[in-house]
């Protein structure tokens, strides 16, 4: 049977080596699958790039929208495939490390895309592009915080208990700021169990999603928590009265990334699509709707939303990469005491 | 005719039985956080998973929540199912889709619905503290008692549907004969409907019982992430941790259990009522 994907992508592809005479010559075009987040960042997706960049190039974005784990499980679990489900994944870089270290994406290089070389060196890796990026931040509710915080160990305050809360999802994001909390650091999550159950005796709400979290600020159930500072950026959009701190034990940086697996059926389609991530207007278009920061030189913020998402130069000084090799090996034991110990 | 069942038994074969030993053959395998997996034959998963003070509390609340919302739904559902197995009405079948008509609304839409119920701004909150009852608002998202509703409302038309079923069945004469002979009503429906309907009963326990040993969406939106149950740990191990050995591991153990009880329950339900 001829699936509708396949008549296209054939049918795109011979017209092009009908057109350009070369099979290696052939654009890009044809059917592409995206796995992607929904909500906001999926329609930004859309609006910012399927329909203005990848449109009018006769590419057809079809968009596979999970959350990060079911995307990530699908890329393990088809990894044996010769056909993959997806021609571009988007996952956190963290995960990215992960799926990476199993040999089942692409190399990334500027022959493939473009606009590489506008990159920040610091933030590429072989087989990935940085889509934005943030950082892990202290939120704080400015009008029932008095003296914001300073550190991560300020949220151990005792006159903060019962005040403090966490998203359970971003459990390994809230063990290293632990971590750094008791005087570890990105190579050592040590200090983070002790820390963390000093913060359970000091009655830490959890909450399932950053939805539930956002809901838990706005109705003043918690006033402190640790975010991503582009999260903070759209909840303070949104209404909720937040600023925010980096504290000074350091920042860690989150990357978005997207990536060709080896079995995506389009892969031409899917370099495509990571060259036109990175395309400047619509970079500086999700720091203003999503309040993450640009991964590429020539997308300038204009100043007044630069200073909401970006850091300042001191606190660009404090962002901390995590060890992902460190992370990764520890992953089990992390999750177990999450689990386990912290919440249990 | 004996052919007859074959498209069913290859297609339980293929969608079930594969798939379930493929996972088991998964489960002896060793988990690595940097290979995710790696090929071996061994139940140390089993031993480990078993010996977990962790699991072993997790199974014990799940098997708890799950007795006790079989035992809650069958009490709420037996008034309901004695009523449609006796109604003689031509709006009959309307009130056997009304039943069914929660099933028509997805577990997670559902829990959601009662999301806005449950929390601090919530319906219940709101009004109560609108009526002077309280003056702080109460929690009732993230409590064990909040998943004992969600499941409740999920499993409730199970009980009531199948249970009406075999009360339709009884005839009515035989209550009017008890009834004749001086049994009271709290006699006929000891002696007579209860004995009668256990078919229905036992069909109905375990397919409830079964369905909330393996209860996921109301137990993460309702219960929140300090609220142990064995299919958010299931996800636990496969999503979160990557870790496949022990995801398939822990399914298995629930499969386990679930059966033993159902068995069990099955036999001694039999035993009590001598059903055939």
């Amino acid at each position: 049977m001829i699936s509708r994907r396949h008549f296209l992508s054939a049918g795109a592809g011979a017209a092009t080596i009908l057109a350009s005479g070369t099979p290696g010559a052939r654009a890009a075009s044809g059917q592409v699958v995206v796995g992607t987040w929904g909500g906001d960042y999926g329609q930004l997706l859309t609006d910012l790039i399927d329909k203005p960049l990848l449109a009018p190039k006769g590419i057809e974005v079809l968009q596979d929208v999970a959350n990060a784990d079911p995307r990530k499980t699908k890329l393990l679990a088809e990894r044996q495939s010769r056909r993959g489900s997806m021609d571009v994944a988007c996952l956190s870089d963290s995960d990215h490390y992960i799926v990476a270290g199993t040999n089942v994406f692409d190399a990334v290089d500027a022959t493939k895309v473009s606009r590489l070389n506008k990159v920040f060196p610091e933030l590429r890796t072989d087989t990935a592009i940085p889509h934005i990026y943030s950082a892990q931040v202290i939120l704080y509710n400015e009008n029932l915080v008095n003296t914001p915080p300073t550190s991560w160990a300020d949220l151990w305050d005792p006159k903060w208990r019962g005040r403090v809360g966490l998203a359970d999802i971003l459990y390994p994001a809230n063990t290293l700021a632990a971590a750094l909390a008791g005087g570890g650091g990105v190579s050592n999550y040590d200090p983070a169990e002790k820390k963390l159950m000093e913060l359970r005796s000091l009655d830490v709400k959890i909450y399932p999603s950053n939805e539930a979290l956002a809901a838990g600020l706005k109705s003043e159930e918690v006033w402190l928590t640790t975010m991503w500072l582009a999260r903070g950026f759209m909840w303070k959009k949104a209404g909720i009265p937040l600023s925010h701190v980096v504290p000074k034990e350091g920042a860690v940086a989150i990357v978005f990334e997207a990536s060709v697996p080896r079995n995506a059926r389009n892969k031409e389609g899917g370099f495509a699509y990571l060259d036109a991530m990175l395309d400047a207007k619509a970079q500086i278009a999700f720091a203003d709707k999503m309040g993450y920061v640009p991964t590429v030189s020539d997308a300038v913020l204009p100043e007044d939303l630069a200073k909401h998402v970006s850091l300042s130069e001191a606190d660009r000084g404090k962002l901390l990469k995590p060890d992902y090799k460190y992370q990764t090996e520890r992953s089990q034991r992390t999750l177990d005491f999450w689990n386990k110990q912290f919440k249990g | 005719m004996a052919l007859l069942v074959l498209p069913a038994c290859l297609l339980v074969l293929g969608l079930l039985i594969g798939p379930m030993a493929l996972m088991f053959r998964i489960s002896l395998n060793q988990f690595s956080p940097t290979q995710l997996m790696i090929e071996a034959f061994s139940f140390s998963n089993y031993v480990q998973a078993a010996a977990d003070p962790y699991y072993q509390e997790v199974i014990l609340t799940t098997l708890g929540m799950a007795l006790l919302c079989t035992a809650l739904t069958l009490v709420i559902a037996f008034p309901t199912a004695y009523w449609l197995g006796r109604l003689e009405s031509r709006w009959k079948s309307l009130v056997v889709i009304a039943t069914l008509f929660p099933l028509l609304v997805g577990n997670v839409v559902r829990s959601a619905g009662w999301m806005a119920l449950f929390t601090r701004e919530g319906l219940i909150n709101m009004v109560l503290l609108k009526a002077h009852v309280i003056s702080e608002p109460l929690t009732l998202m993230y409590t064990p008692k909040a998943v004992v509703l969600g499941i409740i409302a999920v499993v409730l038309p199970y009980m009531i549907l199948t249970i009406a079923a075999v009360i339709e069945s009884i005839p009515r004469d035989l209550e009017d004969a008890a009834a004749n002979l001086g049994a009271s009503a709290f006699q006929q429906f000891w002696r007579v409907i209860l004995p009668l309907s256990a078919p229905g009963v036992a069909a109905g326990s375990i397919l409830v019982f079964v369905l909330c040993m393996n209860t996921y969406a109301t137990a993460v939106l309702l219960g929140g992430p300090r609220f142990k149950m064995m299919a958010p740990a299931i996800f636990d191990q496969f999503v979160r941790g990557n870790n496949w050995p022990m995801g398939a591991t822990l399914a298995f153990m629930l499969l386990a259990v679930t059966m033993s009880f159902t068995i069990f329950g099955s036999i001694a339900f039999a035993r009590r009522y001598r059903m055939r």
